[in-house]
């Protein structure tokens, strides 16, 4: 589980090295990335975090005024906010959200921040989450220098110490929307996964994009789709790199232009830019597939369509291939399909796994059908002379049906006693206006349809 | 799965429904030979079920559902009749199963299934494997409707 985990993390002071949080990026980003949105919490970063560092090792290792910069810098805007604080900063549900989609990034910060005087400090859900971390990065430079943090051991921390931080306004934007953070989160996350070149540029766009966050709306959509099209603007884009980024499930905040954006992208293709929408099952071939190359993203089943595509997003670790995402897709329509077959035929919950279960429903159909032959068997012998009566027979098993599976306690109407007698066809038509009139008030409604199912032809 | 129900249409008519068809067109069986009676009993009992699942593709939609469209011609094809079917947009689905064979991506457990599937499945064949599941969830439904119908019938008419 995982709050032995996280006791195991901080009772013991576990020695690696202090850079294999470092140097393992992608393990760890993979690991924390993988993860659906309801685990990310409180499984992605304790799964990568123990794993590489005890927090005061790193802290030690990266200096503590790395950390200390960005917290103090984020002062101003924060207002008293102060990583090392353990005297519990009034944590703003609001932040919650915000924190938490910050730590779905797998943002192995958190993990390294000392452990608190209350002990324990370990960003996991809602819950746990301590006061401080309450107020932890809302702003996107912030996690972009976070995450580079544990991605680079390189000569950038002063870089990222350095620059400036955003606009104070994006953070009350921040403040304010948890949307807005998760879309900020995701496309500082574009640019984190970058290769070390790409560093200065990546950083600036925090910048940019704050900026550009400050203009439009606020809540979340549209926010999305500016940052990625203003990271535009740089050689790398943005939306180029969403191959690195993570999976995060947008809860339908996010534009249909930032996921087309991100759906089924390359590294290798910048010109891409102008083409927003995109299908699913045209992906721009790549040609080096990477198949690990990090990508992730997330498959939006509930997009509105507004060009009718269905746009997907190619998980992490995952082939973009057209083929690949297609044949993912199908796999999934295909898996619902046999959930919902699930709940059909009887007995089946227990059963898990698609083989079982397929063979499952073959033996249910062959019996159905089975049943249906027996049955039908049955109707013959019991009926030699083959006379079916409407009359006679809507009259008693009518009540049946309708009752259910009571007996049939309710005596005949006498006019119906004539049960089975064999009625040559011409008398049909008048045998069932005379059901029309004597049968009782239940099977009215069967009436209705019945005279005019009479009209239609037979077999 | 509860959100599943509302992306697959699995809409099966009352029981009543399944009744009425099925009444109807055993009467109609008789109606077909009113003279000779076929003696023997396979006969009687393969135009019983030929009945009853010509009844139940009726009631279960008509020609608006592949299984039942099969069905139906399938049965027409027997009598010499012809089916009508109603105007409608149909897709065409041409991904017939051999032309799937080819990417071996598709879960090998999945397809072999899904083969026994189309075999018990009326129009299965050329129906792609998440529509064939569609079908096989309503084909369920209304051959369980039809065993009911079927059951009540046969209780009703059996001598007490």
């Amino acid at each position: 589980m995982d709050l032995s985990e996280k006791d195991e993390f901080s009772a013991e002071k576990r020695n690696p090295d202090s850079y294999d949080l470092v140097s393992n990026p992608s393990g760890d980003w993979r690991v924390s990335g993988s993860n659906p949105i309801d685990s990310y919490p409180s499984e992605n970063l304790i799964s990568a975090g123990p794993a590489s560092c005890s927090p005061s090792q790193m802290m030690d290792s990266f200096g503590q005024t790395l950390w200390y910069d960005p917290t103090s810098v984020q002062a101003v805007g924060y207002g008293g906010f102060n990583v090392q604080n353990n005297g519990g900063n009034a944590s703003s549900s609001s932040f919650r959200g915000n924190i938490d989609r910050s730590l779905e990034m797998g943002w192995n910060l958190p993990n390294l921040l000392p452990p608190k005087g209350n002990g324990l400090f370990l960003p996991n859900a809602n819950s746990f989450l301590p006061p401080s971390m309450a107020q932890f990065p809302a702003d996107s430079g912030f996690i972009e220098r976070a995450a580079r943090f544990s991605l680079f051991s390189g000569g950038n921390f002063s870089d990222m110490v350095n620059q400036p931080l955003g606009n104070p306004e994006s953070i009350g934007l921040f403040l304010q929307g948890g949307g807005t953070m998760q879309g900020q989160c995701q496309s500082n996350e574009l640019n984190v996964g970058e290769p070390h070149n790409d560093v200065s540029t990546a950083v600036k766009d925090p910048t940019v994009r704050s900026t550009e966050q400050a203009k439009p709306n606020v809540p979340g959509s549209g926010n999305v789709s500016e940052d990625t099209q203003s990271s535009g603007g740089n050689g790398r884009k943005g939306r180029e790199t969403s191959s690195n980024t993570k999976k995060r499930k947008r809860n339908g905040q996010n534009s249909e232009a930032a996921q087309s954006h991100r759906s089924q992208q390359s590294e290798e293709e910048p010109d891409n830019n102008g083409d927003k929408k995109r299908n699913s099952e045209q992906s721009p071939n790549s040609p080096g597939n990477k198949t690990n190359s990090g990508k992730q993203q997330g498959k939006q089943s509930s997009d509105p369509p507004k060009d009718g595509y269905i746009h997907v997003r190619a998980r992490r670790g995952q082939a973009t291939n057209s083929h690949s995402l297609a044949e993912r897709v199908r796999r999934e329509k295909i898996s619902e399909r046999m959930k919902f077959l699930q709940d059909l035929v009887p007995g089946c919950n227990k059963v898990t796994g698609k083989a079982v279960m397929l063979d499952e429903i073959i033996n249910y159909v062959q019996s159905l059908q089975r049943q249906v032959e027996f049955l039908s068997m049955k109707l013959a012998t019991v009926n030699p002379q083959m006379e079916f009566n409407l009359e006679g027979l809507l009259a008693k098993d009518a009540l049946q049906l309708r009752a259910g599976s009571s007996s049939t306690t309710t005596p005949f109407p006498p006019n119906m006693a004539m049960a089975y007698p064999p009625l040559p066809h011409g008398f049909m038509q008048q045998t069932l206006s005379s059901i029309g009139r004597t049968i009782s008030s239940p099977l009215s409604s069967m009436n209705g349809g019945f005279k005019r199912q009479v009209c239609i032809g037979g077999l | 799965m509860a959100s599943a129900d509302k992306l697959i249409n699995t809409y099966v008519p009352e029981k009543d429904v399944f009744a009425l068809h099925f009444l109807q067109s055993l009467s109609n069986l008789r109606t077909q030979n009113p003279l000779n009676s076929p003696d023997k009993s396979i006969d009687r009992v393969r135009k019983i079920k030929k009945a009853a699942y010509v009844s139940m593709a009726r009631a279960a939609g008509g020609t608006s559902r592949l299984w039942s469209r099969a069905l139906l011609r399938r049965a027409a094809k027997d009598d010499n009749k012809s089916v009508r079917f109603s105007r409608r947009k149909r897709k065409v689905t041409w991904k017939i199963s051999s032309k799937r064979k080819r990417s071996n991506q598709r879960a090998p457990v999945v397809e072999e299934a899904a083969e026994r599937l189309r075999n018990l499945v009326p129009g299965g064949g050329g129906m792609e494997t998440s529509k064939l599941m569609e079908e096989t969830a309503h084909y369920i439904k209304c051959l369980s409707m039809q065993v009911k119908v079927m059951q009540c019938l046969v209780d009703g008419l059996s001598p007490k």
